[in-house]
């Protein structure tokens, strides 16, 4: 099982493994980089893109949709290196390092992966988007980190406790920067790819005769890179900011001030806790453990910015659905959800409550026994 | 060294002559002619070919139109220019020389 990337060729999608796609990004940019100095540049590449592709479509049919890494190598090697006419194919570009390695700077060199970050990712997420996150992060199916957070529940209900946790702690990926380096890929390379497609359109109609054929290629075109945009996942955003509704220049500014108010109220609150066991002397929830309380604040922190937030960014137009109007209720559910949680383990059952009471000494043991058996191995 | 391997940087040098000859009897897109090549001795790969094409076009040797396909989006179809044709007609004379040259050096 590999994981699939989609890409654009002079207008068209198609689906690669993540291989082939590495290989092909070098061989392209290999070839760009040859063709630096070539007034044509441009051009050719579209004609390489568009050789590429049609090889790609003899390869696809209705049962296989997706070319595996293997066949992109094969294309690499049939299409051969692309060397410039004028002679300069020869020369290595500045850079190159030693000059016995002028020629190996191939197709086909392997890439310097760019860096991954942990997010949560929303996009296809249960609850709130941490499995996808490591899944992402990971490279691994999302079902195998799910499975693995549900056993890690039964075990103590550390699973539990290391989801709401995480959930609290990890950043969430809503730039197309940011959705790059949860997959651990490189944004800008997306971006090429993306002027490329452009560049390739618009040397195509510049040169077409014929207004009807050239009318239908730009309709077809344009709906093939709206829905390639859709698939892509990276690079591309997958929304565009509408206008601001009326009234968002006071509305902000109000939005803002409020936000930063409750972020410094509950920064100081938290500061409190943790310094004297308590909030403001308010006897906040005394009688549970420290940590549940740090839970607990955290969790009605949350629970007043979150709507806050969503009103702040259905003010920027985020039409997204996981953001949009619903978004701010699936917050604040989220968040009761938390409080309530910690409040029935306390409040009610008195068995529970004395058995996540133990929790961190458990923890601790499970660790150690996993240590023991380890080292027994 | 083989004589394929001799060989290597006169091919090179005739692959413009031979791509003039494959356009000027029909027009072709750029598939059409790598697989016309591919039977011959000139055999050559699109990275090889696209460059020359353009660098072709620039010096107005070739010409091309975009055509709608069957299969696909529209290709560019080549054709001669004038001056191609000029370049064609006196590459074929010189390349004549050549062979002349080939049959008679040496013979008594």
């Amino acid at each position: 099982m590999n994981k699939v990337i989609s890409i654009n060729l002079n207008g068209n999608a198609y689906q690669l493994e993540e291989g082939g796609f590495e290989a092909l990004r070098a061989y392209l940019d290999t070839a760009a980089r040859r063709l630096e100095s070539n007034p044509d540049k441009a051009e050719i590449m579209a004609d390489i893109e568009e050789a590429i592709a049609a090889k790609f479509r003899s390869l696809l049919g209705p049962n296989k949709t997706v070319i595996v890494a293997k066949e992109v190598a094969d294309i690499i090697a049939e299409m051969g290196p692309v060397e410039d006419a004028a002679g300069a194919a020869e020369i290595p570009h500045p850079g190159a390092g030693a000059p016995a390695g002028a020629g190996r700077d191939a197709e086909g060199a392997a890439p310097v992966p760019p860096a991954r970050h942990l997010f949560k990712i929303h996009e296809g997420a249960k609850i709130g988007g941490v499995c996808t996150g490591l899944a992402a992060y990971f490279n691994i199916d999302v079902t195998l980190v799910r499975i693995a957070f549900a056993f890690l529940i039964f075990a103590w209900g550390s699973g539990l406790l290391l989801y709401v946790l995480m959930w609290f702690i990890l950043p969430s990926a809503s730039t197309p920067a940011e959705m790059a380096a949860a997959h651990g890929m490189a944004s800008a390379t997306a971006q090429e790819f993306i002027r490329r497609a452009r560049q390739g359109y618009y040397e195509g109609t510049r040169t077409f005769g014929d207004k009807r054929a050239y009318r239908e290629w730009k309709r077809r075109f344009k709906s093939e890179m709206r829905g390639w945009k859709q698939q892509v996942k990276w690079g591309v955003p997958p929304w565009t900011p509408n206008p601001p509704p009326a009234g968002a220049w006071i509305a902000l500014p109000v939005l803002n001030t409020l936000i930063s108010a409750v972020s410094i109220i509950g920064f100081i609150a938290l500061v409190s806790l943790v310094a004297t066991g308590d909030v403001f002397g308010l006897g906040f929830f005394v009688w549970w453990p420290f940590w549940a309380r740090i839970l607990t604040l955290v969790g009605l922190i949350g629970l007043v910015r979150c709507p806050l937030k969503a009103i702040r960014r259905s003010y920027y137009g985020y039409p997204w659905g996981h953001w949009g109007p619903s978004g701010s209720l699936w917050c604040v559910l989220k968040w009761v959800f938390v409080v309530y949680l910690v409040v029935w383990i306390f409040g009610i059952h008195t068995g529970l409550h004395d058995a996540v009471q133990h929790l961190p000494p458990k923890l601790h043991h499970a660790a150690s026994s996993v240590e023991q058996w380890w080292n027994q191995q | 060294m083989s004589v394929n391997e001799k060989f290597t940087s006169i091919r090179k040098g005739l692959l413009e002559f031979l791509v003039l000859k494959v356009i000027a009897a029909d027009k072709v897109y750029a598939a059409d002619i790598l697989d016309q090549l591919s039977r011959t001795e000139f055999a050559t790969q699109e990275g090889t070919l696209y460059p020359l094409l353009s660098k072709m076009r620039r010096e107005e040797l070739v010409d091309y139109e975009w055509k709608e396909s069957d299969a696909g989006p529209p290709r560019k179809y080549y054709q001669l220019t004038a001056k191609g044709r000029e370049q064609l007609k006196e590459t074929s004379e010189y390349w004549q020389k050549i062979n002349a040259t080939l049959r008679n050096l040496g013979q008594p």
